[in-house]
C-alpha cells in the first residue's frame, strides 16, 4: 500500500510540473509529426523519388522523348525538365544536392544511335553518394531498355532487309519508328513479369521503396521511451538530494519498496506515453496498431518496464543532475541506433546487426514490426517481450544492489 | 582611530515597489573602526551593505565610502571596499588557491604580488594545506574562512561583512571573530552585520540598532544599554509552550499588569521581561503564574544587555 | 586583462566537468561512430556494403523437350547459385512454395521467390505470359530490392529477346510477309547476344552509352561511407555546439545564483567587462569545441570537410552563430531552473527543424529544405554542406555572411538584454 503512496506522490509531482507534462506530451507529438512530415504518410501524394535534371538538346527525334518517358516511369527517379540557363548549371544543382543526377542529351543522339553509331548522353552525378550512384543507376537502366529498343529496331529492320529490301531512306526511317514503338508498347506489357509480394499474414501489402512510416512509427515509438529514462533517473537523483530519500528510510518502508514506487510512477508515465504515440501513429500516420492490441501491448508493457528500470540503474548510479543528463542521453543514443530505432539494421553491417540484436530496442523493433508489417499475432512478440522482459528484471535487481542510499 | 569618517551614509533609503526595505538611514563610521549593524532577519542590514557595496543603487541618499560616494563614484568606492557576503561566494569547482587568484585578478592583483598575497591570505585564514582541494569538498566553516580570505586579497581600506558566522561550528566562528579583531588591529574599519548580539557586543566600537529598516539606536555597547536604564532583564522558562491562545492571553496579560514590569515578549516556552527591580517582580510573576496554572521551570535574571534595549526600543525579542 | 581572466576561468570550469566534456565531443563522436561502424566498419572503403540476402528458390518450372529441355526456371535458379553472386544473394532450393514462405515468416530468409511451372513456356511461345513471384520480408527493403533488381534484369534478356521475335514478325506480317520460326529466332538470338555484351559490359562498369561526369567539386572525392559520417557529423557538430553554447551562456544565471556575480559586481570591474568576460567564455569554449570536433572527425572517419580557408571560414560562422544564440536564448531565461526546458526541448526543435537529424536522408521535402533556413542551425548546416559536397570558399561565403550577421544580432540582442538586467 506505501508504494503506491510513494506512486502517487510521484505522480502528482509530475502533473505540477508543467515542464515536464510539456516533455512528456508535447515532445513525441512533435517529434512523430516532424517524421511523418519528412517521410510521408501512406497514400501521400509527394513524389518522393530522386529529381534528375533532364536536358534536351534533341527534341525532334523520338529516341530523346522516349528516354525521358522511361526515366518517368522509373521507380526511383523523376526527371525534371531544365531550360538552357537551368542546363548550364546542372552540375552545381547536383553538387549542391538539388538534383540526384542530370542527363545531357546532345543534338543528334536520335539519329546517330538508329544509325547503330555511338552517340552517349552525358550525365552529371555523384557516385560517391548515395543518391547520386542511386540515380546513375537508374538512368544507366533507361538508357539500357531504350539501347535494347533500338537494337530491337535494328535488328528488325536488317532482318526484314534481307526479305524486302527498302525503296527509301524514309520507308527504313518509319520502319524503324515503328519498330521502335511495337518495342515500347510491349515492354510496358512484357510477357514475363515479377510480381511483388510482402510475407504478411493479414494482406499482401506491397511495400514500396518510399513507404516508411511503420519503420518509423515504431522507430518513435521506441526512441521516445527511452527518452523516459530521463525521468526516472532524475527523479531518484532528486530524492536523495532533497533529503526526502532519507526521511523515507527512517521509516518502515524497505530500500525495494522505495524503489518500486518509484519505479512504477515512471512505469506509468512511461506507458502514458506510449498510448499518446500509438494513438497518433494509429489515427494520423495510419499505422494499424489497433489490429493487435494484446501484442502491442505486451511489446510496450516490455519496452516500459525495461527503460524504468534502466533509469533506476542510471540514477542509482549518478550522483547529480547533471550525471543524470549525461548519461541517459548516451544510453538513449547508442540504444536507438543500435537497435534499429532511427535506421534499419538491414542497411548496417552483419556484425553491427549482430550487436544491435542484442540490446532490448532491438528486440522491441522487432515485436512491433512482426505485428504491424509482418501482420503476425501475439505469438510473434511473445520472444521478445520475453527478452526485452528478462533485462528489465536484471537491471532493476542491479538498481537495487548497486542503490546509494546514503 | 582617526578623525576620518571611513563611511559616511546620509538619508539611505530602499524602496521595492511598496516595500521600504531602508527607510532614511545615517550612520557614520570613523576609519579603523568597527561598526556593527544588529538586527533581526528583514531589518535591512543586508539592504543596506548592498548599497554601500554599489550592488544596490538607493532609492534617496548617498554615503561615501572613504570620501567616494557611492552614486557618482562607485568603481573608486569597489577598489577600497572588500566585501564578504552572507552567501558563500565561491565556485564550487576550483580549488581554494584557484578561487584566490582568480578573484585576486578581479581585484587587480597581478603576477608576483597576487601570489604572494594568495599566500599570506591562505595563512591568515588557515587553509594552506587545503589549498589545492575543490571547494565542493570543503566543510561549511573552511568554506566562509575562504569566502573572507577573497575579501581580504587586496588589503581593502574597509571591509563589509554580511552575517559571516550564521550556520557554521562554535570553533569556526571564534576564529571568524578573532580575524575581524585582528584585522581592525592592522587598521582595517569594518562594518560587520549580525542578529548575534554577542557578536556586535564583542567586536563593535559603536553599533547601530536596526528595524525595519531604520536605525533606531545608535551608540557603544555602554550607551546603547543605558537605554533601558536601571531595568533588569529576567529570562523565564515554563513549562506549556502557550500554544492555547486563552493560556498565553491570561497569563501574559498578567505579567504585563504586574508592578515593576516594563516590557514582556514570548517566544514558545521563553519569556523575556524588563522590570524596575527583579527582586520585588519575582514574587508577583509566580504568583500571576501559579493563578493561570502555568509553570516556570527556569529563571534567570541578567544585567541589561543589547538584546534588553532591542526589547525595549521594539517590544520584541531580538531573535523572533 | 580581466575580461580573459573570467573567460579563462569559465573554459577551465567547463573542461573539469565531465558532463561538459561528454556534450562536448564524446556525444557527437559517438553518434558518428555508430553511424559509421553501421555501415560497414572502417575496413572496406569504396561503396555501402550490404550484407548478402538470404533467398529460396521453388523452382516449378517445366522445362522445353522440344528446345532441348530449354528451362529458364533451371538457368535463373543457378544464376542465382552462381559464385558471381555470393557477395549479394545466398540461394538456396526449397521445395514448396509454403514452405518458402514460411521460411521468410520465420526470418530465415528475406526473399522467397516461385518460379511458375509455365516461365519457359511462356517465354518460348509467341502469346504466352508468367509472373514470377518474389515473397519479401516486410521489414526488409534493400536486400528485396537487390534480388528483385537482378532477377528483372536476368529476365529482361529473355523477355526482350521475345520481343524483338514478336515485333519483327508483327511488321513483317503487316507488310504482308510471313516469317518463319527460324528468321524471327535469328532476330531474338541478335538481341540475345547485344544484351549480353551490354550486361557485361555494365558489370565492368564500363557503359558506352552515358559518359559520366562528377559535379564540379574543389575538393578531393571521398567514399560513401565517409561523405555520410561527414554529413551525420556535421548535423551532430552543430547540434551540440550549439548546445553547448547555451550551456556556457546559462553560467551567466547559475553565477547569479551562486552569489558569484554579485561579488564580482562588486569588486572594480566594471560590469561590462564581466559581461564580456562571460561572452568571451562562451565563444572561446564553443571554439575549442569546433577545432576538436572537425579535426578528429576527420582523422577517425575520413571526412573531407575542404580546404583549410573554407573550412577556417565555416567554422567562425558557425562560431559566433552558435555564441549569439546561446547568449540570446539564455537572456530571456529568468533562473536556471527554466534552462532544461530550453535546453532540453527549445534547441532539439530548433535543431529538429533545422535539419540536423535528416542529414543522411536523401530527397527531403523541398519545403522542408525551406523550413530549415528559418532556423540557425539551417544554415549552419548548408554551409557544411556545400563544403562536404566540395564548395569553396566563393561556395561558402554568402552562407558564412548569413551566419555572422545572424550571430552578431542575436549577440547584441542577447547582451543588450543581460546588460539591462545586470548593468
Amino acid at each position: 500500500m506505501r508504494i503506491l503512496d510513494l506512486t502517487l506522490k510521484d505522480l502528482t509531482q509530475v502533473l505540477r510540473d508543467r515542464k515536464a507534462l510539456l516533455f512528456l506530451v508535447a515532445m513525441p507529438i512533435v517529434f512523430t509529426l516532424f517524421f511523418s512530415l519528412i517521410f510521408g504518410s501512406q497514400g501521400g501524394t509527394r513524389d518522393a523519388r530522386l529529381p534528375v535534371g533532364f536536358a534536351n538538346d534533341d527534341s525532334s527525334s523520338p529516341l530523346s522523348t522516349h528516354l525521358l518517358a522511361l526515366l518517368q516511369d522509373s521507380d526511383a527517379v523523376r526527371p525534371v525538365i531544365l531550360d538552357n540557363k537551368q542546363a548550364a548549371k546542372a552540375g552545381l544543382s547536383v553538387r549542391d544536392g538539388k538534383l540526384a543526377a542530370a542527363v545531357s542529351v546532345l543534338q543528334g543522339f536520335g539519329a546517330a544511335t538508329l544509325a547503330g553509331q555511338p552517340a552517349p548522353v552525358s550525365v552529371i552525378a555523384a557516385t560517391n553518394d548515395p543518391a547520386g550512384e542511386t540515380a546513375s543507376n537508374a538512368i544507366d537502366a533507361a538508357m539500357t531498355r531504350l539501347l535494347g529498343s533500338v537494337q530491337i529496331a535494328r535488328s528488325s529492320a536488317q532482318s526484314y532487309e534481307k526479305l524486302k529490301p527498302f525503296v527509301s531512306a524514309a520507308e527504313r526511317q518509319a520502319y524503324l519508328e515503328q519498330a521502335l514503338s511495337m518495342t515500347s508498347n510491349a515492354w510496358r506489357d512484357p510477357p514475363l513479369s515479377v510480381l511483388v509480394e510482402s510475407a504478411t499474414a493479414q494482406t499482401s501489402h506491397v511495400r514500396t521503396a518510399q513507404d516508411n512510416t511503420d519503420q518509423s512509427s515504431a522507430g518513435s515509438i521506441v526512441q521516445f521511451t527511452i527518452y523516459g529514462l530521463i525521468m526516472s533517473a532524475g527523479v531518484l537523483v532528486l530524492e536523495r538530494k532533497s533529503g526526502a530519500l532519507q526521511r523515507l528510510l527512517t521509516t518502515t518502508l524497505r530500500r525495494w519498496e522505495v524503489l518500486a514506487g518509484h519505479a512504477l510512477a515512471m512505469l506509468l508515465v512511461v506507458l502514458f506515453q506510449e498510448v499518446v504515440l500509438i494513438g497518433f501513429g494509429q489515427l494520423f500516420m495510419h499505422v494499424d496498431y489497433a489490429r493487435q492490441p494484446l501484442a502491442i501491448g505486451l511489446v510496450s508493457v516490455a519496452l516500459a518496464l525495461w527503460v524504468v528500470s534502466l533509469g533506476m540503474l542510471i540514477g542509482a548510479l549518478s550522483k547529480g543532475e547533471e550525471q543524470v543528463i549525461m548519461w541517459s542521453l548516451l544510453a538513449m543514443f547508442v540504444f536507438a541506433a543500435m537497435g534499429g530505432a532511427w535506421f534499419s539494421l538491414e542497411f548496417t553491417s552483419k556484425t553491427f546487426s549482430a550487436i544491435g540484436h542484442l540490446t532490448p530496442t532491438a528486440w522491441a523493433m522487432d515485436g512491433f514490426q512482426n505485428v504491424i508489417l509482418r501482420g503476425l499475432g501475439v505469438h510473434s512478440v511473445l520472444q521478445p517481450v520475453g527478452i526485452i522482459l528478462a533485462y528489465a528484471a536484471a537491471t532493476f535487481g542491479l538498481a537495487v544492489w548497486r542503490f546509494k542510499f546514503e | 582611530m582617526s578623525d576620518q569618517k571611513a563611511i559616511e551614509v546620509r538619508g539611505l533609503y530602499k524602496d521595492y515597489g511598496g516595500v521600504h526595505a531602508v527607510q532614511g538611514v545615517d550612520l557614520q563610521v570613523d576609519a579603523g573602526e568597527i561598526l556593527s549593524l544588529l538586527g533581526p532577519n528583514g531589518a535591512g542590514k543586508t539592504t543596506t551593505l548592498s548599497m554601500l557595496s554599489c550592488l544596490l543603487t538607493p532609492t534617496r541618499g548617498d554615503a561615501l565610502v572613504m570620501g567616494h560616494s557611492i552614486r557618482s563614484d562607485s568603481m573608486a568606492v569597489k577598489a577600497a571596499i572588500g566585501v564578504v557576503p552572507q552567501d558563500i561566494a565561491l565556485y564550487p569547482d576550483l580549488s581554494a588557491r584557484e578561487n584566490l587568484v582568480f578573484w585576486g585578478k578581479m581585484y587587480g592583483l597581478r603576477g608576483a604580488t597576487l601570489k604572494q598575497r594568495v599566500d599570506e591570505v591562505l595563512q591568515t585564514i588557515g587553509l594552506s594545506d587545503r589549498q589545492k582541494g575543490a571547494v565542493s569538498k570543503f566543510s561549511g566553516g573552511m568554506k566562509r574562512r575562504l569566502n573572507i580570505g577573497i575579501g581580504l586579497l587586496h588589503r581593502p581600506q574597509v571591509l563589509f561583512l554580511d552575517e559571516p558566522t550564521v550556520g557554521i561550528d562554535p570553533q569556526s566562528r571564534r576564529s571568524i571573530l578573532d580575524s575581524v579583531k585582528e584585522l581592525n588591529r592592522q587598521g582595517m574599519t569594518v562594518l560587520y552585520t549580525t542578529h548575534y548580539m554577542e557578536e556586535a557586543q564583542e567586536l563593535s566600537n559603536h553599533i547601530a540598532i536596526m528595524d525595519q529598516g531604520k536605525v533606531i539606536a545608535y551608540g557603544t555597547h555602554e550607551e546603547l544599554v543605558k537605554i533601558v536604564g536601571g531595568l533588569d532583564r529576567i529570562d523565564l522558562t515554563i513549562s506549556v509552550p502557550l500554544t492555547t491562545k486563552d493560556e498565553s492571553a491570561q497569563v501574559l496579560d498578567a505579567w504585563r499588569a504586574a508592578e515593576g514590569v516594563r516590557k514582556v515578549s514570548a517566544e514558545n516556552g521563553h519569556v523575556t521581561l524588563l522590570v524596575d527591580d527583579s527582586n520585588q517582580a519575582l514574587p508577583r510573576l509566580f504568583e500571576a503564574a501559579a493563578n493561570a496554572g502555568v509553570r516556570i521551570t527556569g529563571v534567570e535574571v541578567r544585567e541589561p544587555n543589547l538584546e534588553a534595549v532591542f526589547l525595549h526600543l521594539t517590544g520584541r525579542a531580538l531573535r523572533e | 586583462m580581466k575580461m580573459w581572466d573570467i573567460a579563462l576561468k569559465d573554459l577551465v570550469r567547463s573542461f573539469r566537468s565531465a558532463f561538459a566534456v561528454t556534450m562536448m565531443f564524446v556525444a557527437p563522436l559517438l553518434m558518428t561512430a555508430i553511424f559509421y561502424f553501421a555501415l560497414g566498419g572502417l575496413a572496406s572503403g569504396s561503396g555501402l556494403s550490404v550484407p548478402a540476402t538470404e533467398v529460396q528458390v521453388v523452382n516449378l518450372d517445366r522445362p522445353a523437350p522440344q528446345f532441348e529441355n530449354f528451362a529458364l526456371g533451371k538457368m535463373l535458379t543457378e544464376f542465382l547459385q552462381s559464385d558471381a553472386l555470393q557477395g549479394v544473394v545466398h540461394a538456396t532450393a526449397a521445395s514448396d512454395g509454403a514452405s518458402a514462405r514460411e521460411a521468410v515468416n520465420q526470418r530465415m530468409a528475406g526473399v522467397a521467390i516461385i518460379l511458375p511451372e509455365n516461365l519457359t513456356k511462356a517465354l518460348l511461345s509467341a502469346e504466352g505470359r508468367a509472373s514470377i513471384t518474389l515473397i519479401q520480408d516486410p521489414t526488409l527493403s534493400l536486400g528485396p530490392g537487390i534480388v528483385k533488381g537482378i532477377i528483372s534484369q536476368f529476365v529482361d534478356g529473355y523477355t526482350g529477346a521475345r520481343i524483338a521475335a514478336n515485333v519483327f514478325a508483327a511488321q513483317a506480317r503487316e507488310r504482308g510477309i510471313q516469317v518463319d520460326v527460324a528468321t524471327a529466332q535469328d532476330v531474338a538470338l541478335q538481341y540475345g547476344m547485344w544484351a549480353s555484351a551490354s550486361a557485361q559490359n555494365r558489370n565492368n562498369g564500363q557503359n558506352p552509352a552515358i559518359e559520366l561526369q562528377a559535379p564540379p567539386s574543389k575538393s578531393a572525392a571521398t567514399n560513401q561511407r565517409a561523405l555520410l559520417a561527414g554529413l551525420i557529423m556535421a548535423g551532430m557538430m552543430i547540434f551540440f555546439t550549439f548546445f553547448t553554447a547555451a550551456a556556457a551562456a546559462e553560467t551567466i544565471l547559475t553565477e547569479d545564483e551562486q552569489g558569484t556575480l554579485a561579488r564580482l559586481f562588486t569588486t572594480a570591474t566594471p560590469r561590462t567587462i564581466i559581461l564580456a568576460g562571460k561572452f568571451a567564455g562562451v565563444v572561446m569554449l564553443v571554439l575549442v569545441q569546433v577545432v576538436v570536433l572537425v579535426l578528429v572527425s576527420g582523422r577517425a572517419f575520413g571526412i573531407y570537410w575542404g580546404d583549410a580557408m573554407t573550412v577556417t571560414l565555416l567554422c567562425v560562422g558557425m562560431v559566433l552563430l552558435a555564441s549569439g544564440f546561446g547568449v540570446f536564448i539564455m537572456s530571456f531565461i529568468k533562473n536556471t531552473r527554466q534552462t532544461g526546458t530550453v535546453m532540453g526541448g527549445g534547441l532539439t526543435i530548433s535543431g529538429m527543424l533545422g535539419g540536423l537529424f535528416t542529414t543522411g536522408f536523401q530527397n527531403l521535402p523541398r519545403a522542408y529544405e525551406v523550413i530549415n533556413l528559418f532556423t540557425p542551425h539551417g544554415w549552419a548546416l548548408r554551409g557544411w554542406k556545400t563544403a562536404l559536397a566540395g564548395g569553396g570558399v566563393s561556395d561558402v561565403l554568402p552562407t558564412v555572411l548569413v551566419m555572422l550577421g545572424l550571430g552578431a544580432v542575436f549577440f547584441a540582442i542577447g547582451a543588450l538584454l543581460f546588460r539591462k538586467r545586470f548593468a
